[in-house]
């Protein structure tokens, strides 16, 4: 439990909202040069099966790497959330798999 | 960010999390699939937003009619999310180990001891033009802003193994950087290069872009720069170089980064290669920047249109223009050489006489003949897109 608490705090940290004081973009403290990047926020299309995917979709990385793919069937969509999976390590169950590639198909694909 | 087995209880919460937080962002959301959209990320300048974690970034045509792209419009490619943010050059080393006469760990004052060389060289994203494979191709949907031209400053990665002293045996070295998979269960990014390519003398460990440091985005304090061969050899913020004695079997070089082992690198569009190949050299390009695809101009008013052409490490020694949809082609004008892994400008004066939508081709041809398809190869993992561009200039 504690583990994951720390690593999501440490994850905040990182991606945490600031208007950079410095033109340059970093701070340096000392001989430790620092950048602290924008949050990503994207908000994938209402509709069945939006909130698991949003939810899995973001763990390693953001939900643009959805929105930005071009137009692919179903089939296609199914291979790569496949990828996710067995070559990423993606934790995410058969039957989500298949709820996620059906969303993701029908929003930001071309359906079926 | 150290993460060790995170239970599947545990992992929801996270999930929660990161959602939360991503909700109160400060990058607008992308609506549709291939929206581009401005985006200002530390130290660089206003660059077309891909992704957002990790950064993925690319340069506006407009930067490259300029010889050396600038540091702050340089386009941004990265892997994995957990990115460095933070680098203390009072504790940060690069070491060098493996099949070694002897471990050394080198700080960044170490590292400016050996000699130094400078040189322009063309960075270039392996999947760079992607978005324009036809049929379509999964990966970053990068139109042409994911390369530059970029004066590097660093030391021989030569003179750093010989100093760390290479055993028998040895046969590649292998590169990591700060970045870390967000999950323990993805594969941690690393390449790897044959010896007796990672011995050439050109390739380096720079620490300066453009004479200064690094911007952290482009892999502050120092990266590999293999000048020539696709940028996803250049491993960003390079701390550890490890020298094997026999083949790597990480994901990013056993199965990422491959292309059809064959001439071209190219397969029928939509059919899978028997074999593959570690991506290598990249292959000949130009590109019109100047103005660009779709611009107006005035009948009886001289333009000049410019642009850039590059190739894998050998000077390009032609360049030819059609302003007539590839029926009748003349030579440009080729600007300063500043070396073979530079890009060149070109120029070419024009005066359309009437009104009328002109195609304007070119075409570069390097020094050892390699030149570019009239039509687009293709390869499943979207890579080496050299084709002859046609652009469309209207004039009223
Ligand atoms: C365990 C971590 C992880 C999870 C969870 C994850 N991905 Fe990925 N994904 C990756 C990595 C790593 C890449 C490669 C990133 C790169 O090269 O920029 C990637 C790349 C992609 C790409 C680009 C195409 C490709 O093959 O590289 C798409 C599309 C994608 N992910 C969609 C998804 C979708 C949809 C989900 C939710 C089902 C998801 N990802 C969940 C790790 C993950």
């Amino acid at each position: 439990m504690k583990t994951t608490i720390l690593l999501c705090i440490g994850a905040s940290l990182v991606y945490t909202t600031m208007a950079l004081a410095a033109d340059k973009g970093f701070v340096m403290d000392g001989t430790k040069r620092t950048i602290t990047l924008p949050a990503p926020s994207v908000s994938l299309i209402n509709g069945p099966g939006r909130d698991i995917t949003s939810s899995y979709c973001n763990i390693c990385h953001s939900l643009d790497y959805i929105t930005t793919q071009q137009k692919f069937p179903e089939a296609r969509w199914h291979a790569v959330v496949t990828k996710m999976v067995k070559t990423y390590g993606a934790p995410i169950t058969e039957m989500n798999v298949d709820i996620i590639t059906h969303y993701i198909a029908t929003y930001y694909g071309t359906g079926k | 960010m150290k993460s060790q087995g995170i239970s599947r209880r545990n992992f929801i919460k996270t999930v929660g999390i990161t959602t939360a937080l991503a909700a109160t962002g400060t990058v607008p959301p992308l609506l549709y699939a291939s929206e581009r959209r401005l985006v200002t990320f530390p130290e660089k300048t206003e660059l077309l937003l891909l992704t957002s974690r990790p950064p993925q970034l690319e340069t506006p045509l407009k930067y490259f009619r300029e010889l050396i792209t600038p540091n702050e419009a340089l386009f941004v490619r990265w892997h994995l999310a957990d990115i460095p943010t933070s680098v203390d050059l009072a504790t940060w080393r690069l070491v060098i180990h493996g099949n070694v006469e002897q471990q050394i760990s080198l700080s960044m004052d170490d590292l400016k001891k050996f000699e130094k060389v400078v040189y322009t060289a063309v960075i270039q994203c392996a999947g760079n033009g992607r978005s324009f494979f036809n049929p379509p191709v999964f990966g970053g949907q990068w139109l042409n802003g994911a390369m530059g031209n970029v004066t590097w400053g660093g030391v021989r990665l030569k003179d750093i193994l010989n100093k760390a002293g290479l055993k028998t045996g040895s046969m590649e070295v292998v590169f990591k950087g700060l970045d870390k998979a967000v999950l323990p269960a993805t594969p941690n990014f690393l390449k790897s290069l044959p010896l007796d390519k990672a011995l050439e003398d050109d390739i380096i460990v720079a620490y300066e872009m453009n004479g200064r440091e690094l911007p952290m985005l482009n892999g502050f304090p120092v990266r590999l720069v293999v000048p020539g061969w696709y940028a996803t050899y250049w491993v960003k913020s390079l701390s550890d170089i490890e020298v094997g004695v026999k083949p790597t079997d990480s994901f990013w070089v056993k199965t990422a980064y491959r292309i059809p082992d064959n001439p071209c690198g190219c397969v029928e569009p939509g059919t899978a290669p028997k074999k593959t190949v570690p991506i290598n050299r990249m292959t000949t390009r130009s590109l019109l920047i100047n103005p660009e695809d779709g611009s107006q101009l005035k009948s009886g008013q001289p333009v000049e249109l410019m642009g850039v052409a590059f190739s894998g490490g050998y000077s390009i020694k032609e360049v030819l223009v059609s302003v007539d949809g590839g029926m009748n082609w003349r030579p440009a004008r080729l600007g300063k050489d500043i070396g073979r892994y530079s890009w060149i400008q070109w120029f070419y004066p024009w005066q359309p006489a009437k009104p009328g939508n002109y195609h304007v081709m070119v075409r570069a041809t390097n020094s050892i003949g390699e030149s570019q398809p009239l039509d687009a190869l293709w390869n499943p993992s979207g890579y080496l897109l050299n084709n002859i561009e046609k652009h469309n200039l209207i004039v009223t």
